[in-house]
């Protein structure tokens, strides 16, 4: 955030929730601001007993001391808490911004990054320069750029992409400065901002901190209210509405409504406010990796427990830099592409909109949105509302993901490969099958071929709901599919997915089988592929 | 032009019912309908000869035949209307409706082509969000005459359920509130197959047991309908479900009753339609559903009975023998309650 609005919108994060909160206590049942004030202490004093003494002295001092005022706290007291615990908060959150800096930062993303990341050998300096192109070549964004583009006119962008890895944030930055489109303000893990330089590029690419340990409403609060302001100020936000990555590799089909509902509630302050651009504009943006940084660590806690994988993950792949440099190398060796693509920009309803920013109906009659939220030409909150109008939302975000989401060879090798295993093991279950890899260790290439090209004319036959084909998958040549896949296996994780030995490929890891093929899940593609009904 | 009344769209028999509820309780109403001398009638004479003969409108029931005058005038209106010409009417309303407009409809039909409800084809025919479906027992001639009677109004937005009790809530319509559309839609939709074959139950003059059978596991493939499409399952419990399933199946009135025991009087489908000129919705909706069961492979006997009846030109003691025919298995087991 700039400088100039940093105060302001602190200031203003903290009063809104103070009004908010005294306001709810009038007509909730009494002790609610006690209740408010307390969660916060119970859950940050536990965090507390878990973090460094000596680092966080002065936040237990805090917590301390709000302790010994809440055994003889007045409302006015619980007031003045809850007012000096959000801007605690706030004051942590709220990141830098600098539009010189950010100039800077982004056009020196892959060379900073190879810096952090490579521990600045002056030998690698060297070759920083190829390093950098060798990103560009990589990286392909596509999708409705110029669309997205003409909106910067008309109101404020809130991006939206699917999330699969850590370096997610940083590609999208390097991509939307690279297609010239303005920065975009985000919620960052803590724990990207550990390393101090990645923290430095962090902090002015506009990132503000996210602590996923603080459990409180009322930093929840501070998360939402401060996206809210920073969407009112036209600043274009950044959320993943996936809240985490995607531990099964799954396009994401259930989305975070929190973060994503404070669009509406922007929409409507920006309307009240009679702002003059108070339109904000939703950008679902899918990212498509060949090989994935985290593959092997996020599917092994997906089948560790599904439903109970862990939220936070420090100890993954990224948080080794050799292993991130490593990636990137082996990556950039291989023909392959990171692929970013912008989806058809929507309104905060979920209605299409055109290139002069107009929401268009299903049948592409303009509609006007501030209908949605007013009564009597007078616009007004309601949260039962607007929760169902971001339900709505991110119905279509879902969409969006599925249709705009782009297979590599990786992915549709590794689904046709576990086709085979499924079909050739019925009477394994998954965990079975993942453990022994069932009576066979391989299959013929011919039979890995025909799969692959059942699998490709089901997709290009499907009516309805489909994702994208990568271009090098557009000509068809099966067999250069599958060589190109087995080829990135076989670089860059520990185990290979899978691997070709004669005419045979053999499955490896099943699990990072399972884990790429999930980039094909949701299609309905096992029925469609057995002849459509049953 | 400002909005003072609230709309009817629609002025069949339970339009018109709709509409007298609206204007006892005091509302402002606007009826559109279809044909021009049923909208002169209203305004001249204050009744609805073709489709509720007996009835008188109260003074603050008016009609027009202007579909653009009723979206200019009325804020919230129902949609009562046959499902297959609910989407025709949508889009030529779709041109003057805005975000404020609330739009419950009353239609217990599912669209054929698309096995689409009617709340989706609002949605995709109009910019309307705040879009409710009113289901329950509520068979018009006898709300005509006033008798008590209670119904469902559900609908994802608060604001739309208040209104449409707002409105229509009296002393003798108790309008109950949910917010499983789904459920609703499904609930309303199918039971007019299980009325078929419960007219065809009553036509063989066969006994409560049979009929108690008959609609115990229809209810049970409503639900496993519903299901498969989302909606939750407490909702076949209450007035959409059970409630409307009840009341159809009992009363002779029902136009889908009819069809049922004419079926089983030996009379074919063409016959039956050729004497009359209101919709059985429960002949269309066979067909979706059975169509849609086929594509989902859900198992719905009771609907394989009903479409054989009607389009396959099976007779009726087959049918029932089929039906008992069949295996049984322990009793929920499709809903894995």
């Amino acid at each position: 955030m700039r400088p100039e609005d940093r105060e302001r919108t602190k200031v203003e994060v903290v009063s809104r929730i103070v009004q908010e909160h005294v306001e709810r206590a009038r007509t909730a049942p009494e002790g609610y601001l006690e209740t408010l004030v307390n969660d916060t202490l119970y859950h940050e004093r536990q965090r507390l007993e878990r973090e460094d003494r000596r680092r966080a002295r002065d936040q237990i001092g805090f917590y301390d001391e709000a302790l010994r005022r809440m055994s003889h706290a007045s409302d006015r007291d619980l007031r003045d808490l809850v007012e000096q615990m959000s801007r605690r908060f706030v004051d942590e959150v709220v990141g830098n911004f600098d539009e010189r800096v950010y100039r800077f930062a982004t056009s020196m993303i892959p060379t900073g990054l190879w810096a952090l990341l490579n521990a600045m050998s002056p030998r690698r300096l060297l070759s920083l320069e190829g390093m950098r192109n060798g990103l560009a070549n990589h990286l392909l964004v596509q999708g409705e750029v110029d669309h997205v583009r003409s909106l910067l006119d008309h109101g404020t962008l809130v991006v939206v992409p699917t999330h699969l890895s850590n370096l997610d944030s940083i590609i999208l930055g390097y991509a939307t400065y690279l297609v010239g489109l303005p920065p975009l303000t985000y919620g960052a893990g803590l724990n990207l901002f550990t390393n101090p330089l990645v923290s430095f590029f962090m902090r002015n690419l506009g990132a503000y901190k996210v602590d996923r340990k603080k459990k409180c409403t009322l930093y929840k609060d501070v998360l939402k209210q401060y996206a809210t302001c920073s969407m009112e100020l036209g600043y274009h936000n950044l959320f993943f509405p996936g809240g985490t990555r995607s531990r099964s590799g799954e396009v994401e089909r259930k989305l975070k409504k929190g973060l994503l509902g404070t669009s509406v509630a922007a929409y409507v302050n920006n309307l009240q406010a009679r702002r003059a651009k108070p339109n904000l504009y939703v950008v679902p943006c899918t990212l498509s990796y060949l090989l994935v940084l985290e593959g092997e660590t996020l599917i092994d806690d997906h089948l560790k427990e599904v439903g109970k994988s862990r939220y936070i993950i420090e100890d993954d792949e990224f948080s080794r830099p050799r292993q991130v440099y490593n990636f990137f190398s082996k990556l950039m060796s291989l023909d392959a592409k990171i692929v970013v693509t912008y989806s058809a920009p929507l309104d905060i309803f979920g209605n299409h909109v055109d290139r002069e920013g107009r929401s268009l109906d299903r049948r592409g009659r303009v509609v006007d949105t501030a209908r949605y939220v007013t009564r009597e030409g007078r616009p007004y909150h309601d949260a039962q509302r607007d929760a169902e109008y971001t339900r709505e939302l991110s119905l279509a975000i879902v969409q969006s993901f599925l249709q705009d989401n782009v297979i590599l060879s990786t992915h549709l090798v590794a689904f046709s490969l576990f086709n085979l295993l499924r079909r050739q093991n019925p009477e394994l279950d998954l965990y079975r099958l993942l453990r022994t890899g069932g009576v066979v260790d391989s299959f013929p290439m011919e039979s890995l071929h025909q799969e692959l090209d059942h699998v490709l004319h089901t997709l290009r036959n499907t009516e309805g709901e489909r994702p994208r084909l990568d271009r090098l998958l557009e000509g068809g040549d099966t067999q250069a599919m599958v060589a190109d896949a087995l080829r990135a296996f076989g670089l860059y994780h520990t185990r290979p997915a899978a691997t070709r030995r004669g005419d045979r490929v053999f499955h490896e890891d099943r699990n990072l089988l399972l884990y790429y093929s999930n980039r094909l899940r949701g299609y309905d593609l096992g029925r469609r592929m057995n002849g459509g009904a049953r | 032009m400002s909005k003072d009344s609230v709309g009817v769209v629609g002025a069949g028999s339970w339009g018109t019912t709709l509409a007298r509820i609206l204007g006892d309780n005091g509302h402002q109403t606007l009826v559109w309908a279809f044909e021009q001398e049923v909208c002169d009638e209203i305004n001249a004479q204050h009744t609805n000869s073709r489709y509720v003969p007996e009835m008188v409108l109260p003074g603050t029931v008016r009609a027009t035949g202007d579909l653009q005058q009723i979206c200019e005038r009325c804020q919230f209106m129902l949609m009562v209307i046959p499902s297959h010409v609910l989407r025709r009417v949508a889009t030529q309303m779709g041109d003057h409706l805005d975000g404020e407009h609330i739009i419950v409809h009353c239609t217990k039909g599912i669209e054929q082509e698309t096995f689409k409800r009617m709340s989706e084809v609002l949605r995709e025919e109009t910019c309307v969000r705040k879009i409710g479906v009113l289901c329950g027992p509520n068979l018009a001639r006898e709300l005509a005459a006033r008798q008590p009677a209670g119904t469902l109004v559900a609908s994802k937005f608060d604001e739309v359920v208040r209104a449409a009790q707002h409105y229509l809530h009296n002393s003798y319509f108790r309008v109950y509130g949910g917010s499983d559309v789904v459920g609703a839609e499904v609930g309303g939709a199918f039971k007019n197959i299980v009325a078929v074959a419960a007219g065809v139950v009553d036509g063989l003059k066969l006994g409560d047991n049979t009929k108690a059978l008959l609609l115990t596991r229809g209810l049970s493939e409503m639900a496993r309908y519903g299901a498969s499409l989302g909606a939750d399952l407490l909702t076949f419990g209450g007035m959409a479900g059970i409630g409307d399933l009840m009341a159809t199946c009992a009363s002779p009135l029902s136009r889908n009753h009819q069809v049922g025991e004419r079926l089983a009087r030996g009379e074919t489908l063409q016959q039956i339609q050729e004497g009359m000129f209101m919709v059985a919705e429960g002949v269309k909706t066979t067909r979706s559903v059975q169509a849609y069961a086929i594509y989902r492979g859900l198992e719905l006997p009771i609907v394989h009975a009903a479409h054989a009846l009607l389009y396959d030109g099976t007779g009726v003691q087959a049918a029932i023998e089929e039906l008992m025919a069949r295996d049984v298995a322990r009793e929920f087991v499709e809903l894995r309650l």
